[in-house]
């Protein structure tokens, strides 16, 4: 299987970036970067790196052995690829969306939004556990429909690289036409958010329509602050406790679980208690609605 | 394998060339806590219908103690640029030294944080010593 990978390329566009948005910020708004926090993410994103490397080779054994089995003989044309990158974000989407939804896959996921700053070095705040996640099934499917592991690697990258842009404040609005199709800088501002409007919304890695039609969709709404990070927020920047809070949370919690429990704090969704002493994303805007619902008819009356 | 560890090695001259420049520039800036309406709404986002009754914030505006109707108790601290807050569930770890009132949280990571509250720091010492009745 050939051996390139784009995301090695793009990793000096990535650095520069981030240093021409830290200039940026040193200008307009000094508060958008915390030398802690990028530390953090950036150690967070090596990490991620390293952990890629050392289980790379099982997972392009299990992609190359599910190969064997393909649907399809799709081969290499131009449309293969073009397809190939549209299914692959579809997959993204599902794989992203189960991430916040079940614990197991969240306890992976949360590193990339345990950071309350949202800036090109959050982009890189990558996990170190995503093979222990095992979040690859969800792209696993693609090489039994018949792509080549190594054409589905590299749309993989592609859409990882195209995810790193828009993870700025620097950048307001997109053109129309692009905000309706595309991922954004709004939009993902929305899917970092924790307030209770935003909560798990725009799933999207690189079309916006997948959100618009499973449902999942919200715009980025003009004059409400946003405040990013996680619903507990760490409080912390040990990069250990960033990696495995979450996977310990879980431990703790399947150990002190009344046995009938236990196996729920794995696959619900984070925040889910069997004593309801914690809030999920669902009961938080439930009673943020309630509220605005309240306003408006004190308003009335 | 040398590839690799070279690319390691690149990786770590960048991250140290980003936080050397972050530190440099003093991103993050000097974030304090301006006025009790400021408690109030970071304390209502951190948990959504917390409707703070009583603010006690720190001279030095780097954190604050708030409580609603419920009678629960939220402690905000500076963390980086932002605030973060844990609601307290009970008062074994906190120490009163005249103006100075030192919470913490039961949390290793979060650790405690000392707050100076002038006058209001024995009033809020005194009321924290319920705290664990008020939940149990």
């Amino acid at each position: 299987m050939p051996d390139f990978n784009p995301v090695d390329y793009a990793v000096p566009g990535f650095i520069l970036l981030v240093l021409l948005e830290m200039a940026w910020a040193w200008k307009r708004a000094p508060e958008k970067y915390e030398s802690r926090d990028t530390l953090t993410s950036l150690a967070l994103g090596t990490g991620s790196t390293i952990a890629g490397a050392l289980t790379g080779g099982l997972l392009i054994a299990a992609f190359v052995w599910l190969y064997k089995f393909r649907l399809l003989d799709i081969g290499w044309q131009w449309w293969a690829w073009a397809l190939c990158f549209v299914l692959d974000d579809l997959a993204y989407y599902w794989f992203h969306r189960m991430a916040h939804r079940v614990r197991w896959f969240w306890a992976s996921h949360v590193n990339h939004h345990s950071s309350q700053h949202y800036n090109l070095s959050t982009a890189l705040r990558q996990t170190w556990t995503g093979f222990i996640a095992v979040s690859f099934l969800f792209r696993l499917p693609l090489a039994l429909i018949g792509f080549h592991p190594a054409m589905i690697a590299f749309c993989g990258g592609i859409n990882l690289i195209y995810q790193f842009w828009f993870h700025t404040e620097a950048i307001d609005k997109c053109p129309r036409w692009f905000e309706a199709v595309m991922n954004t800088p709004s939009h993902h501002r929305v899917h970092h958010a924790t307030n209770p409007r935003y909560l798990d919304r725009n799933y999207a890695g690189v079309f916006i329509v997948w959100d618009r039609m499973f449902g999942t969709f919200a715009p980025e709404v003009d004059g409400e602050r946003i405040r990013y990070g996680i619903v507990k927020q760490l409080g912390s920047f040990n990069l250990l406790w960033a990696v495995f809070h979450e996977w310990i949370g879980i431990a703790t919690d399947v150990w002190r679980a009344p046995w009938r429990h236990k196996l729920s704090y794995v696959w619900r969704e984070p925040g889910w208690t069997h004593d309801g002493s914690r809030d999920t994303s669902d009961m938080i805007r439930a009673r943020w609605l309630e509220r605005q619902t309240d306003g408006a008819r004190l308003a009335g009356e | 394998m040398t590839t690799e560890l070279l690319k390691l090695a690149g990786s770590l001259a960048a991250i140290l060339l980003i936080f050397l420049v972050a530190l440099k520039l003093r991103l993050g800036g000097d974030i304090r806590l301006r006025s009790e309406a400021e408690a109030r709404e970071l304390a209502d986002h951190a948990v959504c219908g917390f409707d703070a009754v009583d603010v006690a914030l720190d001279r030095a505006g780097i954190g604050a103690l708030l409580r609603d109707r419920q009678g629960r108790v939220m402690l905000l601290r500076r963390h980086g640029a932002h605030f973060a807050s844990r609601l307290l569930d009970g008062h074994a770890d906190t120490r009163l030294d005249h103006n100075f009132l030192t919470i913490g949280t039961g949390e290793r990571r979060f650790g405690s944080v000392t707050l100076d509250l002038g006058a209001e720091a024995q009033v809020w010492a005194s009321s924290l010593r319920h705290l664990g009745s008020v939940h149990a």
